[in-house]
């Protein structure tokens, strides 16, 4: 059975129209003009139970209206919606049984409290039993070292701690799906790997479905095995990340400092910005290596520092419109 | 369905049980929120002390009867900043989207946002309106019958209604405007204060507004008027007997709208 089923789903805000300066302010007290945002167009697609998908796009594609629709928050405009065989607005609270929901940039625990209360508190919220709460927190917490912080209030945590605790909290109810909303945003390595590992194992021993939109394209990489790609609110590509990577991922951008400001031509090698002695190089993998073309460069100059740049979902989209797929 | 009702009860009261945790930790801050607003609240008793000093009586209430209506606004509204009052902010969750935790859980939103809070700063209103009614009971001589106790109760509980009910209307305007704080401070905050003195003072047309539409004089003027003995005109003391049901109808109405304000959240989600 399929554990989320979208069909034309579309979502359009109505918002007033800010008009300039201090006349259009007074005009707008009396007078308000009206456009319509579409948010999601026509998004069509389907997950199978068990499945791990990115869902990403970039600021504003429309992913956070999307994951609203699923989890029962927002009332899509027109379209259908099924997760896990019942429509989310309608009946929200029981959808809310079945799913578990992290933001990364909001908390859902209780701020001023000591962390393992805002367990505690949800224990309550989702009537969870004892053995099944005792099960999962003695996992959760092997796992995460949920026990280093206990006792500390939730404001006081650090984000990567904060991050633990939002996703332990968000599958104490033993949900079949999980959203999650940038979980690795503004981690360090360490805590980004730790959290990649945990979304994992989850999948593969629980089952759980995850539906993961993310900025970070080394989430996508290590985390699943499929993707969709929305942009404008449509659904630009859906499918393997094999044939992205192959068709798009292949550039690189290497950002050099040299020591002399020359012109660095290089055959087949595009430099897309200068500052003074910092170059960024855009190269394709599959033509140079990047130690290759760091030989190249300090052949003609001293290199003084360098860095290699993964290509980011922005630029992939934006080679997608040029090249189209 | 006892067992719902329980289960809510029981959950009620360990969510709000945090609440009060959590704000102990910041125990000086405890202490001075109580003390503050007893405080606060002595103050304006004082002022009218100073007032009633020069001109004996306005509009025909002394001094301690003007006490006991000022105590008894004072009663309802300490009880209800103890369930409601961070009604006032509920725009804050909105605008910065905390406030989507309460639809993602397996709770009725109305009932998850109340129970988050409970604001023990209210005791101070409790502990000065308790002390000023007792004391303006004893200074006037005063002597109910089981009946006039009833009216009183339900006096209370019928302001702790009408004035949540009203703070509940001013934070459902936040689903459509995402601010609606300020609307606290220009209509609920003259209002009540207005409310400490005899309704007699207003014009006309304020008193139709305070008894029909805001019912703030259902709050203390008019169960005054009846618990105290007064004679008015125009409004049967009687009329205060009925605060108890005059709260429950506009607190539901103001629940009611409440929710069409979320349903509407949920459709444009800003």
């Amino acid at each position: 059975m399929n554990a989320i089923e979208v069909k034309h789903l579309s979502k359009q805000y109505v918002i007033a129209k800010r008009q300039e300066g201090m006349w259009g302010a007074i005009r707008s007290l009396f007078h308000r003009e009206y456009i319509t945002k579409t948010a999601v167009e026509d998004v069509s697609f389907s997950i199978e139970a068990g499945e791990m998908v990115g869902y990403i796009g970039p600021n504003g594609a429309g992913k956070s209206t999307t994951i609203k629709m699923l989890t029962g928050i927002l009332v899509p405009t027109s379209g259908e919606v099924r997760v896990g065989g019942l429509v989310p607005y309608k009946e929200r609270q029981k959808n809310a049984r079945q799913i578990g929901v992290v933001f990364g940039q909001r908390s859902q625990l209780w701020w001023d409290l000591p962390t393992i209360e805002s367990f505690e508190l949800l224990k309550e919220v989702y009537h969870i039993s004892d053995r099944r709460y005792r099960r999962n927190m003695d996992t959760f917490t092997e796992i995460l070292k949920l026990d280093e912080f206990f006792q500390t209030p939730v404001r006081q945590l650090s984000l990567g701690q904060r991050m633990r605790a939002d996703i332990a909290a968000s599958l104490l109810h033993d949900p079949s799906i999980l959203f999650l909303d940038e979980p690795t945003i503004g981690l360090d390595v360490v805590a980004k790997e730790r959290m990649r590992t945990f979304i994992q194992e989850m999948n593969k021993e629980r089952g759980i479905t995850v539906i993961l939109t993310t900025h970070d394209m080394s989430d996508i990489e290590k985390l699943c095995k499929r993707m969709i790609l929305i942009d404008k609110g449509r659904v630009m590509y859906d499918g393997g990340l094999e044939k992205i990577k192959e068709h798009f991922g292949t550039s690189r951008i290497l950002i050099v400092d040299v020591e002399k400001d020359i012109s660095l031509n290089i055959e087949g090698v595009e430099v897309i910005r200068e500052e003074g002695i910092r170059k960024w190089l855009r190269f394709n993998r599959e033509e140079y290596t990047a130690a290759q073309l760091i030989q190249q460069i300090s052949e003609k100059t001293e290199i003084i520092d360098i860095s290699l740049q993964e290509p980011e979902i922005d630029s992939i989209i934006r080679q997608m419109y040029e090249q189209g797929l | 369905m006892l067992a719902f009702w329980l289960r809510g009860y029981r959950l009620y009261f360990r969510m709000v049980g945090a609440s009060i945790r959590a704000q102990m930790q910041y125990r000086y801050a405890f202490f001075m929120n109580i003390l503050g607003w007893a405080m606060s609240y002595a103050g304006t008793a004082v002022t009218m002390w100073v007032m009633l000093s020069s001109f004996k009586a306005l509009a025909g209430w002394t001094f301690w009867e003007l006490i006991f209506l000022f105590a008894l606004a004072v009663l309802s509204w300490g009880v209800c900043v103890l369930f409601f009052s961070h009604f006032r902010s509920m725009d804050q969750y909105i605008v910065n989207g905390t406030f989507d935790r309460f639809l993602i859980r397996p709770l009725h939103p109305f009932f998850h946002f109340m129970a988050m809070k409970f604001d023990v700063g209210a005791f101070g209103q409790l502990l000065f309106s308790i002390a000023a009614v007792v004391i303006a009971y004893i200074q006037l001589g005063l002597d109910w019958s089981l009946w006039k106790w009833g009216v009183f109760l339900g006096a209370v509980a019928g302001g702790v209604f009408i004035q949540s009910g009203i703070v509940v209307l001013i934070s459902a305007i936040a689903f459509w405007t995402t601010r609606s704080e300020r609307f606290y401070w220009v209509v609920m905050f003259p209002a009540k204060s207005m409310m400490n003195y005899p309704l007699t003072l207003y014009p006309r047309i304020l008193q139709w507004l305070f008894i029909f539409i805001m019912p703030f004089a259902f709050v203390n003027y008019l169960p005054a008027l009846l618990l105290l003995d007064k004679k008015h005109p125009v409004y049967s003391p009687y009329w205060g007997s009925v605060s108890l049901l005059v709260g429950i109808l506009f607190f539901w109405i103001c629940y009611r709208i409440w929710m069409l304000g979320l349903s509407r959240y949920k459709s444009t989600g800003s």
